[in-house]
């Protein structure tokens, strides 16, 4: 796997993005292979794109509608997401994430944080650039997560300084730790977030969590 | 002339001769009301008390003269209780004057009511008299119609207090040629009559609208006074401001300008460019405070980062969160080492403001030259300068539930 490149398909309505798009990934050390869904949802299902490690998700394809029910379905099939949209909303952001998107970077942040956000999504990890920190530190949702304060003084700082190392040196940590603390967020809102419609849903949410064990089924079945 | 004048002259109009003066008067003869709803409590005042005073004659004339001659000539009418319905029908219309007045109430279609009442009370009334008794004692209603209409036309143009009276001597003059005897003396006696009966009211009236026509030009000269209030007011508040500004670049821009002037300072030099860009900062930001906007603060640095940007130096801007309106002091203290960090930035500023309970923090990123930033001159506020390789982090933070708003 890891001699494998990382492959990402793109379904994105405008083909100048595309083609940043692939030019990035094409300069990234090393290249990340990229699929163009030719900014049709089918071909992130079928195809060459079906299989790709990480889909590039333009939220408003074509429409005045944000694809939130398509961001959820993908999610919700187990692929590993990276919206990728013009919308600078906090909202938005927030809302995405709590879906289940592993970032939500901008497109005003360029080819650093969308590079670095295909990377750690197709490892199966969340990607915080300096816009979704924003978004997260001011989410005034009153069922957002609750923070730890120095949780929010590192996305403060990574929002602020777009610096990991400077943002460390504010705080008075090291950069790893700052990663830790937006990482932990992260972890919360993907914990509050997770979809769970059926009573199944959360029966398997309260096993994954170790909320309860197999033990407790068979005690007490539901 | 007087018509070229602008209405917010400060000269009252009715000084400016007697053409003006003259013109005035017509208009209040004329066809024009008297009174409009936007003349102020002056001549409200003075209305009132007139009305007041108008009430009391007319209820004086009504039973102290008229109805003691009513009932000593009782049972020389003809018909005696038309008489009794017409003082009836006078102490109605004063009755109702009195509650428009107390009530503070406008007469409005009610006027033309009461006048045709009065007017019919008194064909009525003659019409009821025996044949030779008009002009004389029993005839105590022609004394009395005057001082009615007198309080019914208070607030109304004196021609049409004179049209009434006139249609009342009228008919007057009728009755006395129609039920008289044919002699002159008759018409005399009702010319002598109506010195009081016509005559008084008249001088009434006159002397009513005079003291409007005072009421009105007092009330025009204490708007005018007013409007002179406003703007020397408004401009003693502009020149206040325009010297808070002035004292605000007096002690950074002057000396830079007069040492640019002086040739003491080198426009090519590094440091007096900076300078230069700090302070066409400090300017635009001033000029940006006095705009009114959603978000001044925003406002504000979005005017300190246009002076970076039309140099050429890439700049991105994003606010999150909400926080409170900072007062113009503590907006200063957020915004004073920011824009001095973005007007000497090289090539590339990165500006945030982030707005969470309790906290409002204003930060800028920027590969900036060696500069020394001003420290806030409030203790409300905090900065915060982070340096790494040629990298400059400015951070002023608000403690938005602590300091004073």
């Amino acid at each position: 796997m890891a001699d494998q490149p990382i492959t990402a398909v793109i379904v994105d309505d405008h083909s100048v993005v595309t083609a940043g798009v692939r030019y990035w990934c094409g300069q990234a050390d090393p290249p990340i292979e990229l699929i163009d869904a030719n900014a049709r949802l089918a071909n992130v299902w079928t195809g060459p794109g079906a299989n790709a490690d990480v889909v590039i998700f333009d939220l408003q394809l074509q429409t005045d509608q944000q694809e939130f029910t398509e961001l959820r379905r993908l999610v919700d099939s187990g692929r590993r997401v990276v919206v990728y949209s013009q919308d600078a909303h906090n909202t938005t952001a927030v809302r995405c994430v709590s879906l289940g998107a592993l970032a939500y970077v901008t497109k005003r942040e360029g080819q650093e944080h969308l590079v670095a956000a295909v990377r750690a999504a197709a490892a199966g990890s969340p990607y915080t650039p300096p816009s979704l920190s924003g978004a997260l530190v001011a989410d005034d949702d009153p069922n957002r997560p609750h923070l730890a304060p120095m949780e929010i003084a590192a996305l403060r700082a990574w929002f602020a300084s777009s610096s990991k190392q400077m943002a460390a040196t504010m705080l008075g940590i090291s950069a790893r730790t700052v990663d830790t603390y937006i990482e932990r967020v992260r972890v919360r809102y993907a914990n509050a977030g997770r979809p769970a419609p059926t009573k199944s849903d959360l029966v398997a949410r309260a096993l994954e969590d170790g909320l309860i064990t197999l033990a407790d089924l068979n005690n007490h079945p539901i | 002339m007087a018509d070229t004048q602008p209405k917010t002259r400060y000269v009252p109009s009715y000084w400016r001769g007697a053409a003006g003066l003259l013109r005035r008067g017509l208009r209040v003869i004329g066809g024009q009301a008297w009174l409009s709803e936007a003349e102020c409590q002056t001549a409200q005042r003075f209305l009132l008390g007139l009305r007041l005073a108008a009430m009391v004659i007319a209820a004086v004339v009504l039973y102290t003269l008229g109805l003691p001659n009513l009932i000593r000539s009782f049972l020389t009418y003809r018909v005696p209780w038309v008489q009794v319905c017409c003082l009836v029908t006078y102490t109605t219309v004063v009755g109702l004057a009195a509650y428009l007045v107390l009530r503070g109430k406008r007469w409005g279609w009610l006027r033309w009511a009461a006048l045709a009442a009065t007017l019919g009370a008194s064909i009525a009334s003659d019409l009821s008299l025996g044949d030779g008794y008009a002009i004389t004692a029993a005839d105590w209603s022609f004394g009395s119609v005057g001082w009615v209409g007198v309080i019914v036309l208070t607030e109304r143009p004196l021609c049409e207090l004179l049209a009434f009276l006139g249609v009342h001597e009228l008919l007057s003059l009728c009755t006395v040629v129609l039920t008289g005897n044919g002699h002159c003396t008759e018409i005399l006696w009702l010319a002598t009559a109506s010195i009081t009966s016509i005559g008084f009211p008249v001088a009434g009236a006159i002397a009513i609208t005079a003291l409007r026509f005072i009421a009105n030009a007092a009330d025009e000269a204490f708007q005018q006074s007013e409007t002179v209030r406003v703007a020397e007011a408004v401009a003693a508040g502009l020149h206040e401001r325009r010297r808070q500004r002035f004292a605000s670049l007096y002690v950074t821009a002057v000396p830079l300008l007069r040492g640019l002037a002086d040739r003491c300072l080198d426009p090519e030099q590094a440091n007096v460019q900076r300078q230069c860009a700090i302070e066409a900062a400090r300017m635009r930001r001033l000029f940006a405070e006095l705009d009114t906007v959603a978000n001044p603060l925003l406002h504000e640095l979005r005017h300190c980062a246009d002076v970076a940007d039309r140099k050429g130096i890439l700049v991105e801007m994003e606010g999150r969160g909400q926080w409170p309106e900072p007062p113009l002091p503590i907006r200063r203290a957020l915004t004073e080492a920011p824009l001095a960090a973005l007007a000497t930035a090289i090539s590339w500023a990165r500006v945030t403001v982030i707005g969470t309970p309790g906290l409002l923090s204003v930060n800028v990123v920027a590969d900036c030259a060696p500069v020394d930033l001003p420290h806030p001159d409030s203790d409300a506020v905090q900065l915060t300068t982070i340096t790494e390789h040629d990298t400059l982090w400015v951070e002023v933070r608000w403690q938005t539930n602590l300091s004073p708003r």
